[in-house]
């Protein structure tokens, strides 16, 4: 090795454990879980090793080299246009034939390949074998059995991925039939000739038969494109089926064929308890059942744990105020250091992580035993309704913990159309912070009932804007195609790491904000300012929407950051008792036009980032004057129950 | 040789043969063009290659896991389980075995 910097990325379909070998190899904090599109973006990370530095790459899962969904457009562009020093393609041992299909591709495109056969544990459990020298033999690539989550194999896939790098002979070609063959020679020829790109003109003949339409137009060249059509032509009339399907089903052929030679069945299948857990869990009636159970069952844990720790800590916070109000310092840095700096660091930790750390905890146990895939099953038909499918459910659900991945993750949707719709849906899901205010305002004042009620209007108004979405943004909703996968047991290091992480961006990203905000607006309090703030708000918030003026102030913070609104008004009225501040009707308003008045700047942020300015300044504006509408129609419906 | 039947029709445990797709094409010649919302749903070229992309290739071999009344079906196929929702299902056809 005598260049400075070498990069390895990893490849392979969704789901087989490319982001658990990334952060083991690197240290990495790149999202686990066990449903396929979990990866959407690429990730970097690197080894420093003896002077040399080495990029590691995570790509999304791709199914193939033939672009379909957006995630699988980055795989492709990077291993085809930046062209790593090494490819390790991950593969799932337990469905060998599958994956091999890709590994092919990846051949086809001369890639420096090495073949990482994970998740041997469950291959074994299957009771199969694989003799993976014969494999190895066969790809004419380096193969090597891993079992990437008790880090097996992955010390010797990393030497072996440097001997790669190194070493630059061409793997050989693998042969489709003989018809096939004759047309991709004909064609890799001609085109060696004619054009000279960064594709491999063997990779380039087959993709034109394949009808690859971005291929098509990189070639231009119309020559070959006629002699394209033509022997597709030919393809066609000898076959009886389009192009495309003669050589998918051949590749097919090869990789079932190396599949069956190298995989042994030695002793029995193990029941695979999956199958009995899905009897259940997917039947039409026990599968909504257990759903629904579930759902409530986690919110009145998370609110039962989180609502005993917030008194918890409030309470043997205060005994620290006497000390702190003794300091002997001038009375206004006094007043800045407790009611600024300090309650501030109170609420973030009194307040919002006895809620957030046990939400994270469960979302990463749904996350990496595989029941998420089930939900957006069980929820494809609804999800119809609204012009999306299955999947959309993924994000949204991943919205109940920030909706910031949850926009992210969005891309999921092979359309820009259902990814639209699927953003906006996301939005307003009430996030773990807006989770916060709803359990610890709502529930902890009002009853866990109240709180129920505006998940109710809240889900309701997300179907119903769903609806209308679906029905005025032109273009045709796509259906699902999802690969189910296995049930895992769910491994302790990967959950409470996943949970760590998050909590930590929390820290780091939540934290500073709401000190800071904490300390504005004490500062604003010295001055005087709030008063006259507050009265600007008056017509809007008491008028309208029946809310203490000074509450227009505590939504201005809530852009920031949405808990903020909760702690701003504990900051506001020195108590953290909000049925000193609130009346119950108040308080149900509050609740409920903090849910869905506007996403915070995050959100505002990486929406731009995903959709442009325009549709972000719509969504965000669209957001804000709905909820003051209906926050104040509640309102005013509401006088007749509650005084 | 079994009926020419679409996924929808088939039951839990029944095995079938894939033999193909109803592409948009020949759905708008028999349907005719309405109003988007309330036209079926599109099997683009890029559908009808993504699900032979995962297995589905004319006379390969698939078992039908589940079918649920109005939702998604789940098949077995090259060793894997694949969810597909119900409209696309309603147009793979396929030859019971
Ligand atoms: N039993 C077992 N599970 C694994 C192995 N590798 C990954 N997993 C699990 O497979 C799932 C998918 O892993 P992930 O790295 O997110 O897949 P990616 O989509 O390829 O990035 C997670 O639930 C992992 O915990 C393995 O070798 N054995
Ligand atoms: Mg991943």
């Amino acid at each position: 090795m005598n260049k400075k910097l070498y990069t390895i990325a990893l490849a392979g379909n969704a789901n087989v454990g490319k982001s658990v070998i990334f952060n083991q190899l690197t240290g990495g904090n790149q999202i686990i879980g066990n449903w396929p599109g979990k990866t959407v973006e690429k990730a970097e990370g690197h080894i420093e090793q003896e002077g040399t530095k080495i990029h590691v790459i995570d790509l999304p899962g791709i199914y193939s080299l033939s672009t379909y969904s957006e995630e699988e457009i980055v795989s492709r562009e990077f291993i085809a246009k930046e062209k790593p020093d090494a490819v390790i393609n991950v593969v799932d041992a337990s469905s060998l034939e599958r994956n091999l299909f890709f590994t092919l591709q990846l051949v086809e495109l001369e890639s420096p390949l090495i073949v990482a056969l994970n998740q041997y544990d469950i291959m074994e459990n299957k009771g199969l074998s694989i003799d993976f020298e014969m494999l190895s033999s066969l790809l004419g690539v380096p193969v090597v059995p891993t079992i990437a989550v008790r880090n097996k194999g992955l010390k010797e896939l990393f030497e072996k991925s440097k001997e790669v790098i190194k070493n630059t002979k061409k793997v050989k070609p693998i042969l489709y039939g003989r018809e096939v063959e004759e047309k991709i020679n004909i064609l890799t020829s001609t085109i060696e000739k004619e054009i000279d790109t960064f594709y491999p003109p063997r990779f380039i003949a087959i993709k034109l038969l394949e009808n690859d339409t971005s291929i098509k137009t990189m070639v231009k060249n119309p020559d070959i494109i006629a002699l394209a059509e033509k022997l597709k032509k030919e393809l066609t009339k000898i076959h009886g089926e389009s192009p495309e399907t003669v050589i998918i089903s051949e590749r097919y052929t090869i990789a079932s064929r190396i599949a069956e030679q190298v995989t042994k069945k030695k002793g029995k299948t193990k029941i695979n308890i999956g199958d009995s857990i899905d009897k259940i869990a997917l039947n039409k009636i026990t599968g909504y059942i257990l759903l629904l159970g579930l759902v409530l069952l986690i919110f009145y844990g998370v609110f039962k744990f989180g609502s005993y720790f917030s008194e918890l800590l409030s309470a043997s916070f205060e005994l620290l105020k006497p000390i702190f109000i003794q300091l002997p310092l001038p009375p206004l840095v006094n007043r800045l250091l407790w009611n600024g700096l300090m309650i501030g660091i109170i609420a973030g930790v009194a307040i919002v992580l006895p809620y957030i750390a046990p939400f994270y905890l469960i979302l990463a146990l749904l996350e990496d035993s595989g029941y998420l895939a089930r939900i957006a099953f069980l929820t494809d038909n609804i999800m119809h309704k609204l012009g999306l499918h299955g999947k959309a459910f993924i994000p949204l659900i991943e919205g109940f913990g920030c909706t910031v991945p949850a926009v992210l993750g969005t891309r999921i949707m092979e359309r820009d159309r259902d990814r639209f719709i699927a953003a906006i849906l996301a939005t307003l899901v009430p996030c773990s912070a807006r989770t916060v205010i709803l359990l610890g305002l709502v529930a902890a004042f009002l009853g866990p009932v109240y709180a129920i009620i505006i998940y109710a209007l809240t889900f309701i108004l997300m179907y119903i804007l769903g609806r209308l979405l679906n029905r005025y943004i032109k273009g045709s909703p796509t259906g699902l195609v999802m690969e189910m996968p296995l049930y895992k047991k769910p491994v302790p290091k990967i959950i409470l790491r996943q949970t760590w992480v998050r909590l930590k961006d929390f820290v780091y990203f939540a934290f500073p904000i709401i000190i800071a905000a904490n300390i504005v607006m004490e500062v604003l309090t010295e001055l005087n300012w709030i008063v006259p703030i507050a009265n600007f708000f008056k017509p809007v918030m008491t008028n309208w929407l029946g809310l203490p003026p000074l509450a227009g102030i505590t939504f201005l913070f809530g852009i920031l950051r949405k808990e903020l609104t909760l702690i701003m008004l504990s900051t506001l009225y020195h108590t953290a008792n909000f049925a000193e501040i609130l009346t119950p009707r108040q308080i149900f308003i509050f609740g409920f036009v903090t849910m869905i008045y506007i996403p915070c700047v995050a959100t505002i942020a990486v929406f731009k980032r995903e959709f442009g300015w325009k549709r972000a300044t719509v969504v965000a504006i669209g957001e804000f004057l709905g909820a003051i509408v209906l926050g104040g129609i509640l309102n005013q419906v509401l006088r007749i129950f509650m005084p | 040789m079994g009926k020419k039947v679409t996924l929808i029709h088939l039951n839990p445990g029944d095995k079938a043969k894939v033999i193909g797709f109803s592409t948009d094409h020949e759905r708008f010649k028999n349907h005719g063009v309405g109003p988007w919302h309330k036209r079926k749903h599109g099997m683009g070229m890029g559908l009808a290659r993504r699900l032979q992309e995962m297995g589905l290739i004319p006379g390969s071999i698939i078992e039908v896991i589940r079918n649920m009344p109005t939702g998604p079906v789940e098949i077995s196929v090259m060793g894997t389980r694949l969810a597909i929702g119900r409209n696309i299902a309603s147009r793979i056809y396929v030859e019971k075995i």
